[in-house]
C-alpha cells in the first residue's frame, strides 16, 4: 500500500518537474533561436538603408530566383545520391565495402578552405584533369562549380540520415511482398521507399536549408554566379549595408519554412514502425547483375572523386610548391608546428562540447515534440530548425545585437544603468550560439527516428510506474541513441569548421582554428594551409573514432526486464 | 534543520550583496583616481616623457608591464609587431582577426552594449577608419609620434594614424605569360593587350576596396572621358568581376587568370612561396591607402593605448613593421629591408581619401551602366 502511495507522489512529481522542464526549454529554445533572427531582421530593418526597400526587395528576389535554381537540383540530386550511397553500401555486399563506408563519411572531415583549392588545381582552367591531362580549357568557376561542390558536400549530410534509416530497417515487409511474388523494383518503390521516407524527406529538408544558407561555396568557386546568401555577405563585409542584408534574409526564409511546412505534411500523412527491435538481414537476396554493378559503379564513381580530392590535398602539404614542384617536404609541417597551438585547443574544447550538449537537446526536443500534442509544441520543431535555414553570418549578428544588453537581451527594455551581466564579451555566448544553431541536426535525426518507433515500448515503461522522466532517462533516450551518434559527428565536424557566425563574438582569448587557416590561405602559403587543414582534419577523425569506441549499443530490453522485475 | 539552511542562505546573500554594493564604490575611486591621474599626467607632460630606444611616450611607465590589450585588425601578420611591442613594454596585445566590416558590426554593437571588447584597431581599409570616426566609435588622439607624417597618412583631428602603405599591384603568372608569349605588363595599357583578354581578374569596385581604388585613381589621373575609356577596355579583359579584393590574387595564383589586379601590405612571401608568380607594380601610376591604426572609444585602457600608438608611429615601431611585414611604411626616415618596393621609386597617383568616399556613390552608378554596357 505504502510503496503504490510512494508510486503514485513519485509520478506526479516526475509530471510536475517534466512540465517545468519543458517550458524552460521552449523558452530557451525561443531565445536561443528566434529572437536572434528576428533582432537581426528589425536591426537592419531599423538602419537608414542607402536605398528604397522596392530596391532591396527586388534585388533580393533576384537573387532568390538563383538560389532556387541551385538548391532545388542540388537537394533532388544529394538526395537521390545519399540514397543509393545508403542502400548501396548497406544492403549489398561487395568487396571493400567497409572501406566504402568510411569513405562515405570523409567528406564530413572537409578540410577548411583547401578542398576547394584542390578542386579547381584538378578540376580548373589550368587544372591536372582538365587541362593537363584532357586538354580542356574550362573554367569551373560559376553555376556548375557550385553545383557538383554543394552535391559532394551535401551527400554526406543525406547519407548519414538515410544509411541510418536503412540500418534499422525491418525488411519483414519486403520478406512478405517478395513470398507474393513482387519484382524487386516493386517492392522497392512500394516498401523500401515509403519505409524509409521519414529519413529521405528529413534528409532532404536540411539539405535544401544547407545549400540555401551555404554563402561559402558560391563566393569561392561561383564567379559570376552568386546566390542569396553570398550576396547577404558581401552586403555586409563589402558593402556594410546591414538593411539590405536583413531583407534578403527575411526574403530567404520564406521558401524555407514553405519547404519544411511541406516536408512536414508529406511526413505525417502515414506511419510506418515494426514492433520489434530485433535485427533482420539486411542484404538483398538476389538482385539484378547489372543493378547490383551499376549500383557498386555509381558509388564508386563518387567517391573516386572525393578520393582524388583528399589525394590531392595530402600532395599538397607534402610536396615543395603544391601544383609546381612535387618534390617532397616536410616543412609545410614543421612550419605549422611552430605556430600557436591554443587556436585547436579552442576549437577542440568547443567542438566536443557542442557535440555533445547540441546533439543531446536536439534529440530531447525531437522527443518533446513527438509526443508532445499541442500547437505550442509544433511550433517548437519549426523555431528549432529554423536556423539551419540561416546564414551563418546573419545569425552570428543576430547574437550580437541580441545579447549585447544585459539579462539575456530582456535587459533592453527596462534596465538603465547598474550592473550590467551581459554575455556578450564573454565565452560562453560561443557555446549558446552553437548550440542552438546545431540543435535542428539532432533534432531532425531524433524525428526520423521516432517516426519508426513503436510507442507502446515507452507505454510499457510508463504503466509500469516509471514516471516520465525516468521512462525517458532509462528508455527513450538509450532508444534515441542512434540519432544521437548523427547528430554528434554532424555537429562535432561543423563546429570545427565553423566561422560564419562565431566570428562575431570571438574573443582575442579563444579564437578558432579555422580562422588561422583562414589567415594562411589568404596569404596564398597554399602549402602550409594544406598541411594544417589537414591535421585538423585528421585530429577530428581522431576525435569521431574515440567516439564511436566510447559509444555503444545498449540493450533497451535489459532496462525494460529491469523494471517488470 | 530547513530553517537554518534558509537562514544561512539569506546571511550569504546579504553579504554577497555588501560586497556588491563595496566593490562599486571602489571601482568609482578607483576612476576617480585613475581621471586625477591622467591629469596629472597631462600637467607633467613636458617633463615626464619616456625615452626608450628609438621611440618615446609620455603616457608610459614600468606599473604598464603586464597589462592586456585586445586589438582587432584584418591580418593575422600583426602578430611579430604586437610581439616586439611587448618586448619593448611589457605590455601584452592580444589580436583577433577579421574582415572590415566584420569589425565595423563588432565595433558598433560592442559600444552600444558598453563592452568594450577591443583598446586597438590596427589594419583595415582607411574607408572604414573613416566611417568609424565619423560613428564616434574612435578615441582621438594626435600623437607626438605622428607629428613628421604626411597629412595625407592621417586625420586631422587624430581618429586614425597612417602606418604602412597598401599599395595597388599586379600579381602575374610567369610561367603563363611565357607560355603564350605575351608581353610582361609594366603599364597599365599593358593589361589591355589582345591576348589577356579573359585573364584578368579585378574585383568588384562596389564591394572591394581595391578595385574601387583603382577605378577612382585612373578617373582622377586620366581625367573623365579618357578614364572611362580606359576602364571599358579594361572591362573587356575581365571575364567576371570577384566578389572580394583578395580573390583576383587567388585566381591567378591556382592558373584561373593570367594577371590578377591586388592591393597588397607587404606581400612579399607570396613570390618567395609561388616561384611562378611575379608581383608587378605598374611604372605609371598606382594606386594606394594608408593601414591605420586607431583607439577604440570606451577602452579601459586608454594611457596603455596611447603608447601603443606613440610606439608604434615611432622610428622603432616603423622600422618593426617594415622588417616584419616587408612593407612600405609612412615615416620616411626608416631604413627599407631589402626587396620591398621603394616607395620613392614609385609613382603614386594623386589620392583624395575624402573626396573618394564622397563621389563613391556617383561612380559605382556609372560603374554598372559600363558593366553591362559591355
Amino acid at each position: 500500500m505504502g510503496q503504490t502511495r510512494r508510486k503514485q507522489i513519485n509520478t506526479k512529481k516526475s509530471a510536475v518537474m517534466s512540465t517545468f522542464l519543458y517550458h524552460l526549454w521552449m523558452i530557451a529554445t525561443l531565445y536561443g533561436t528566434l529572437l536572434p533572427i528576428i533582432a537581426v531582421v528589425v536591426y537592419g530593418i531599423g538602419h537608414e538603408g542607402n536605398r528604397s526597400f522596392t530596391y532591396y526587395m527586388l534585388h533580393a528576389l533576384t537573387y532568390l530566383g538563383k538560389s532556387l535554381m541551385l538548391s532545388v537540383p542540388v537537394t533532388v540530386i544529394a538526395t537521390v545520391f545519399a540514397t543509393v550511397l545508403s542502400i548501396t553500401l548497406w544492403r549489398i555486399d561487395f568487396m571493400g565495402r567497409g572501406f566504402s563506408r568510411g569513405m562515405a563519411l570523409a567528406p564530413l572531415l572537409n578540410p577548411p578552405f583547401v578542398g576547394s583549392i584542390s578542386f579547381i588545381m584538378l578540376f580548373g582552367k589550368r587544372g591536372l584533369i582538365t587541362h593537363e591531362l584532357l586538354g580542356l580549357t574550362v573554367s569551373p568557376f560559376g553555376y556548375w562549380g557550385v553545383l557538383v561542390m554543394q552535391v559532394i558536400g551535401l551527400t554526406t549530410l543525406g547519407y548519414l540520415f538515410i544509411s541510418s534509416g536503412v540500418r534499422n530497417m525491418q525488411t519483414i515487409y519486403e520478406e512478405a511482398a517478395r513470398t507474393s511474388g513482387a519484382s524487386e523494383w516493386r517492392i522497392f518503390r512500394t516498401v523500401t521507399l515509403p519505409i524509409l521516407k521519414p529519413e529521405i524527406l528529413g534528409g532532404a529538408l536540411l539539405i535544401f536549408l544547407a545549400s540555401m544558407a551555404d554563402f561559402g561555396t558560391p563566393l569561392i568557386i561561383g564567379g559570376p554566379f552568386q546566390t542569396l546568401s553570398s550576396d547577404l555577405y558581401i552586403q555586409i563585409t563589402g558593402l556594410y549595408d546591414m538593411t539590405g542584408a536583413a531583407i534578403s534574409g527575411a526574403v530567404l526564409l520564406m521558401p524555407c519554412l514553405i519547404a519544411f511546412i511541406a516536408q512536414r505534411k508529406v511526413i505525417k500523412m502515414r506511419k510506418y514502425y515494426g514492433k520489434d527491435l530485433q535485427k533482420y538481414t539486411l542484404v538483398y537476396p538476389s538482385l539484378h547483375p547489372l543493378v547490383r554493378y551499376g549500383l557498386i559503379g555509381c558509388c564508386f564513381l563518387f567517391q573516386g572523386v572525393i578520393l582524388l580530392k583528399y589525394g590531392f590535398i595530402i600532395i599538397g602539404a607534402f610536396t615543395k610548391n603544391w601544383g609546381h614542384d612535387y618534390t617532397l617536404t616536410l616543412e609545410h609541417f614543421i612550419a605549422v608546428s611552430h605556430r600557436e597551438w591554443t587556436p585547436f585547443m579552442n576549437s577542440m574544447k568547443l567542438a566536443v562540447g557542442v557535440g555533445s550538449i547540441s546533439s543531446l537537446l536536439g534529440i530531447l526536443t525531437a522527443y518533446v515534440v513527438h509526443h508532445g500534442k499541442t500547437k505550442s509544441v509544433r511550433a517548437l520543431e519549426m523555431v528549432g530548425t529554423l536556423p539551419a535555414a540561416v546564414p551563418g553570418i546573419l545569425f552570428g549578428i543576430g547574437y550580437l545585437v541580441t545579447f549585447k544588453y544585459p539579462l539575456f537581451g530582456a535587459g533592453q527594455l527596462y534596465w538603465s544603468g547598474g550592473p550590467r551581466i551581459v554575455l556578450l564579451g564573454t565565452g560562453l555566448i560561443i557555446y549558446i550560439i552553437c548550440i542552438f544553431r546545431y540543435l535542428n541536426v539532432g533534432l531532425r535525426a531524433g524525428l526520423n527516428l521516432l517516426e519508426h518507433q513503436d510507442p507502446n515500448i515507452e507505454r510499457a515503461a510508463y504503466t509500469l510506474g516509471a514516471g516520465r522522466l525516468r521512462t525517458l532517462w532509462t528508455v527513450s533516450i538509450p532508444l534515441l541513441q542512434p540519432a544521437f551518434r548523427i547528430a554528434f559527428v554532424k555537429n562535432f565536424t561543423s563546429t570545427m569548421t565553423t566561422l560564419g557566425a562565431i566570428i562575431f563574438l570571438l574573443l582575442p582569448s579563444n579564437k578558432v582554428a579555422v580562422q588561422q587557416i583562414f589567415q594562411i590561405i589568404t596569404s596564398s602559403e597554399i602549402g602550409i594551409a594544406a598541411a594544417m587543414s589537414l591535421s585538423l582534419s585528421s585530429l577530428m577523425g581522431l576525435m569521431l573514432l574515440m567516439f564511436y569506441g566510447l559509444i555503444r549499443h545498449k540493450k533497451v530490453y535489459v532496462t525494460i526486464r529491469r523494471l517488470k522485475g | 534543520m530547513k530553517k537554518h539552511i534558509g537562514l544561512l542562505l539569506s546571511f550569504v546573500l546579504v553579504l554577497l550583496l555588501a560586497g556588491c554594493t563595496g566593490n562599486a564604490e571602489s571601482t568609482e575611486q578607483a576612476s576617480d583616481t585613475s581621471a586625477e591621474v591622467v591629469e596629472l599626467v597631462e600637467l607633467v607632460e613636458d617633463v615626464a616623457v619616456y625615452e626608450g630606444e628609438g621611440w618615446s611616450s609620455a603616457f608610459y611607465n614600468e606599473d604598464m608591464t603586464g597589462t592586456v590589450m585586445n586589438l582587432y585588425g584584418v591580418t593575422d601578420k600583426v602578430r611579430p609587431v604586437l610581439d616586439a611591442f611587448e618586448a619593448d613594454t611589457g605590455i601584452r596585445v592580444e589580436h583577433l582577426t577579421m574582415k572590415n566590416g566584420e569589425i565595423l558590426q563588432r565595433l558598433s554593437n560592442e559600444a552600444d552594449a558598453g563592452v568594450a571588447i577591443a583598446d586597438l584597431w590596427f589594419t583595415g581599409g582607411a574607408d572604414t577608419f573613416i566611417e568609424a570616426s565619423q560613428s564616434d566609435l574612435l578615441s582621438p588622439y594626435k600623437s607626438p609620434s605622428g607629428e613628421g607624417l604626411d597629412d595625407k597618412m592621417k586625420d586631422a583631428e587624430g581618429y586614425w594614424h597612417g602606418t604602412s602603405l597598401t599599395l595597388v599591384n599586379w600579381v602575374v603568372n610567369k610561367e603563363l605569360i611565357e607560355e603564350k608569349g605575351l608581353k610582361m605588363p609594366e603599364k597599365w595599357d599593358d593589361l589591355l593587350q589582345e591576348g589577356l583578354k579573359g585573364e584578368v581578374s579585378m574585383s568588384n569596385p562596389a564591394s572591394s576596396g581595391t578595385a574601387y581604388n583603382v577605378v577612382s585613381a585612373v578617373l582622377e589621373t586620366k581625367g573623365q572621358e579618357e578614364g572611362w575609356a580606359y576602364l571599358d577596355g579594361l572591362i573587356e579583359q575581365v571575364p567576371y568581376f570577384t566578389a572580394r579584393g583578395s580573390d583576383p590574387k587567388k585566381n591567378v595564383v591556382v592558373g584561373e587568370a593570367i594577371v590578377g589586379i591586388n592591393a597588397s601590405n607587404g606581400d612579399r612571401e607570396l613570390e618567395i612561396n609561388n616561384p611562378h608568380i611575379a608581383l608587378v607594380y605598374p611604372t605609371d601610376g598606382t594606386g594606394w591607402w594608408p593601414q591605420p591604426v586607431a583607439i577604440v572609444k570606451g577602452t579601459k585602457n586608454e594611457e596603455a593605448a596611447k603608447v601603443f600608438i606613440d610606439w608604434l608611429l615611432s622610428k622603432r615601431g616603423m622600422k618593426v613593421i617594415a622588417d616584419s611585414r616587408n612593407a612600405a611604411v609612412a615615416r620616411t626616415d626608416v631604413e627599407i629591408p631589402e626587396g620591398i618596393v621603394d616607395i620613392s621609386t614609385l609613382n603614386l597617383f594623386v589620392t583624395d581619401f575624402q573626396a573618394n568616399a564622397k563621389n563613391r556613390e556617383g561612380i559605382l552608378e556609372e560603374w554598372v551602366k559600363h558593366v553591362e554596357n559591355k
